[in-house]
């Protein structure tokens, strides 16, 4: 066949028609025409057949195209082999040759077009945006035969065949742009390099193909859901332009679109469509697809036209055939699809590690997350603390209905034997899992993590404090008391309570001082250890070692939190006796220096107020302590305004 | 976070802000506990005592007390807390009550056991006022707080007479007491709670008339609570 107008077609006319890039879809999109930039929304392998027919009388091959692709992290590879991307005109060159007997035999050449195979790389940036490049080797064979004469005894011709390779390496890059599910934008170039293997033959250059240089804009919208429009245009005056609607079937995707064409040198405007129907799951894609020309394509050439216009594009040209195209696609998913996806995270709580069974109670941590699916899920959230966690934490799973968002939250476990005393900086892996074994989405956010001695002001947590260095606790006490075991032993045990009480404390106020903040101005707590090889500490220290000397050896005790008034706050601590209101007249002759409290058993008990900042004695503490209470807690009705609250440590 | 200036300011502002009393008269055997003192000494006419103290008077014997505006008479076998001898609101009561709540849930029901007590008074606004002579202490606070509530202090009566049921578990088995605090507590029309306290005052060992006014008492509060 030969042509006898020009014949170039746009850059960017794909077999399967032009299809959004946009995240959400699952075509593979192995289109080195449309898609130069090798934009990609699959996940882990990709396999491609495109199988077809040309409406003519002299096919190629049938196996159109096979594609293989992969995403590894951020970067997407694919190659493609596509036997059926050639075009191969025979003509009679001009010239023939006359046999003896008055017949004559006609020269042929033979040129044939072929894209062999290509390849693609790209990566992805963001989420938004990716970058990439196609490289794709075509080959070109022109077969010319031709006639020497041989001489020998007798003169006769040689018939042969002159054949000149001029194959071709083409390379464009691309970048894609999607700042949202509905809208992308991509812009590529059009034989931004072409390299040619070996010299070429001047007289052939009229019949290679052309390479005009340009680019290419692509454009595509979701104005509406399950509807995109669909535009390309490139600098040489082409363009693609076309809609797809797609509606949710059989758990797969379902498309129709339809792709309009045209060209510098084709006509009438509209050179033709590409209708496609295809259908998608996670796993498996299916797709056919035609191409209709609007003018006759049925129309002889002749090689001097040919020779004019030469050829720019082999699967779309002057020369082409109508076409249908089926398409199998195989997503062969190891990687899990996201399914969730986080939108922000937020940390609600620093870090104090003593307050460790905090963080197992309430959440440090926020996070908002959409489901990506159509289906309600059960996500799984989890987190990792940098220097804390060794594994991730997992918090309790969160439902979330189709496409909607939902608040999850985060809990940690801080292990007892954290102990770092810095504050610092660090950082916490927030996780999301759906369905599958391997996170969703992942999220990072900088933390605060404070030193051990670190205290949030709460006299609340100051029972962490008190629990902390229980063994050094133990170990004090029990060395006190063995030291007035004779006299513990000849006491009644209901009274060994109140004395034990007044031992630990008339002993270890020996070795103590009060001072306000020995360590540092910020609210530091230290734990009873620490008080001890001070020698000192402040209303939170004494009452911690205190306490935690009492609880060591079984003797129940409460925090009395007097709450800052001007600013100013104060912390001592109850006493559970264990005696009967009867019985406490056993230890005072002054009613006002106890009060009554119901155990568990619902039995009621003497409580007595201790300050732990009178390091004198017992007796003055336990004085000043019901004093303080009186006053503030029971006389101002401190307990009833909620300005003097009692924490109980257990 | 706190320092020892900032502690020992408190100890001072309790103590200057608290409602001291000048001693008027004393008559026989009266003594005083100043703060979380254990000590008891005698009192003396002009002596000031601080609102913390706490004041015990022997049988046969009395004390004058004046400050703040009150004037109060303190008879024999009785104990005050100087902190109860101030005028309440309502809504004071009613704060202070929930208090005690807290702190102290309700006793359990106990088997009465009142020997060695006699029971004599006259009846003021149709209540009978109780009195006991006796050596416990539990039982001249009770004294104490009748006679705050004699003298108009109903609310602060109340508090101080729930502290001493609590504290001294044999006075709340005192049916004559607990009627009259309960009947104090339906004066001023905190009809709950007097009706919680009828209610504990029926499992007590109740002679027959008090029996029917605390059968009477109930169903009368009982109506009231309905209305309500």
């Amino acid at each position: 066949m030969i042509g006898t107008v020009k014949i170039s077609a746009q850059s960017s006319f794909g077999l399967s028609g032009y299809w959004a890039p946009l995240e959400e879809n699952s075509t593979l999109m192995n289109s080195y025409e449309a898609n130069p930039e090798n934009f990609s929304s699959l996940k882990d392998w990709g396999l491609s057949f495109s199988y077809g027919g040309e409406f003519s009388n002299t096919p190629t091959s049938s196996l159109y195209l096979i594609s293989l692709s992969k995403q590894i992290g951020r970067h997407f590879v694919s190659v493609r082999y596509t036997p059926g991307y050639q075009k191969d005109f025979i003509f009679n060159n001009g010239q023939s040759i006359l046999i003896h007997d008055s017949t004559s035999q006609a020269l042929d050449s033979k040129y044939t077009y072929k894209e062999l195979f290509g390849f693609g790389y790209s990566y992805k940036f963001s989420g938004q945006f990716s970058a990439g490049f196609s490289l794709r080797y075509f080959k070109q064979e022109f077969d010319q035969e031709s006639v020497e004469p041989v001489f020998s005894d007798t003169l006769y011709l040689n018939r042969f065949s002159k054949i000149d390779n001029i194959n071709f390496w083409r390379a464009d890059f691309g970048f894609n742009y999607l700042p949202s599910k509905y809208f992308s934008f991509s812009l590529s170039t059009i034989n931004l390099f072409n390299i040619n293997e070996s010299a070429v033959d001047t007289t052939l250059i009229p019949y290679e193909i052309k390479k005009y240089k340009g680019v290419a804009f692509g454009l595509s919208v979701s104005p509406a859901e399950n509807f995109d429009y669909n535009f390309i245009y490139e600098t040489t005056n082409a363009l693609q332009t076309g809609f797809d609607i797609s509606f949710n079937i059989f758990n797969g995707k379902a498309r129709i679109g339809v792709t309009g064409f045209h060209d510098n040198y084709q006509s009438p405007f509209i050179a033709g469509i590409i209708p496609a129907i295809s259908f998608n799951t996670k796993f498996l894609g299916v797709s056919l697809s035609g191409v209709k020309y609007f003018s006759n394509r049925n129309i002889q050439h002749t090689f001097s036209e040919f020779t004019n216009e030469g050829l720019d594009n082999i699967i779309n040209n002057r020369y082409s055939y109508d076409k249908a195209i089926l398409t199998f696609t195989f997503a062969l998913n190891t990687i899990a699809e996201k399914e969730v996806q986080f939108l922000d995270a937020n940390i609600v709580r620093d870090i104090y590690p003593t307050m460790s069974d905090n963080y197992l109670n309430r959440p440090f941590a926020t996070a908002k997350v959409i489901n990506l699916t159509h289906r309600t899920i059960t996500i799984k959230p989890s987190s990792k603390i940098e220097g804390i966690n060794e594994d991730r934490i997992v918090s309790p799973v969160v439902k979330i209905g189709p496409k909607d968002t939902a608040e999850v939250s985060f809990y940690t476990i801080i292990p007892q034997s954290y102990d770092k005393k810095k504050t610092g900086i660090s950082f916490v892996d927030f996780f999301i899992t759906a369905d599958n074994s391997q996170p969703d989405d992942q999220i990072q956010k900088p933390i605060l993590i404070n030193g051990i001695n670190s205290w949030d002001g709460k006299v609340i947590n100051l029972r962490y404090f008190i629990k902390r260095d229980y063994q050094f606790s133990m170990d004090y006490s029990k060395k006190i008391l063995s030291r007035y075991k004779s006299e513990l032993d000849s006491m009644a045990y209901s009274m060994s309570i109140f004395y034990k009480a007044k031992i630990l404390f008339n002993n270890f106020v020996k070795e103590l001082v009060y001072s306000a903040n020995p360590t540092t101005a910020q609210d530091y707590v230290q734990f009873p250890n620490e008080t001890l090889k001070l020698k000192g500490g402040n209303c939170d220290d004494l009452s911690v070692l205190y306490s935690s000397l009492l609880e060591s050896v079984g003797i129940q005790t409460a925090l009395v939190d007097y709450k800052p008034q001007n600013g100013i706050g104060h912390v001592n601590i109850l006493i559970d006796t264990q005696l009967s209101p009867d019985q406490a007249r056993l230890i005072t002759d002054n009613d006002s220096k106890y009060f009554i409290r119901k155990n568990e058993s619902g039995v009621d008990e003497v409580w007595i107020p201790v300050e732990t900042t009178s390091l004198t004695n017992f007796d003055n503490a336990w004085q000043l302590g019901s004093e303080k209470f009186n006053r503030d807690a029971l006389d101002n009705l401190g307990l009833a305004k909620g300005i003097v609250e009692i924490v109980d440590v257990y | 976070m706190k320092s020892t200036l900032i502690v020992i300011l408190f100890f001072c502002a309790g103590i200057i802000s608290a409602q001291n009393f000048k001693v008027e008269k004393v008559i026989g055997n009266v003594k005083a506990q100043i703060g979380a003192s254990e000590n008891w000494s005698q009192i003396k006419p002009g002596e000031i005592l601080i609102a913390n103290s706490t004041i015990s008077t022997s049988e046969k014997s009395s004390v004058s007390l004046d400050g703040n505006n009150i004037h109060f008479v303190l008879k024999g076998s009785s104990a005050l807390p100087l902190t109860n001898l101030k005028k309440m609101s309502l809504d004071q009561l009613i704060l202070a009550l929930a208090m005690q709540d807290m702190i102290n849930a309700p006793r359990k029901k106990e088997e009465a056991n009142s020997k060695n007590t006699a029971v004599y008074g006259a009846e003021i606004n149709g209540i009978k006022e109780p009195f006991v002579v006796s050596s416990n202490f539990g039982v001249q606070r009770l004294n104490g707080a009748v006679q705050l509530a004699e003298s108009g202090f109903k609310e602060s009566a109340i508090i101080d007479a729930k502290e001493t049921f609590r504290k001294y578990p044999e006075t709340s088995k005192m049916s004559n007491f607990r009627i009259y605090f309960a009947n104090l507590l339906a004066d001023l029309n905190l009809n709950e709670e007097a009706y919680d306290d009828f209610k504990q005052i029926g499992s007590l060992k109740l002679d027959s008339e008090q029996k029917s006014e605390v059968a009477g008492k109930l169903d009368m509060l009982s109506k009231k609570l309905m209305k309500n």
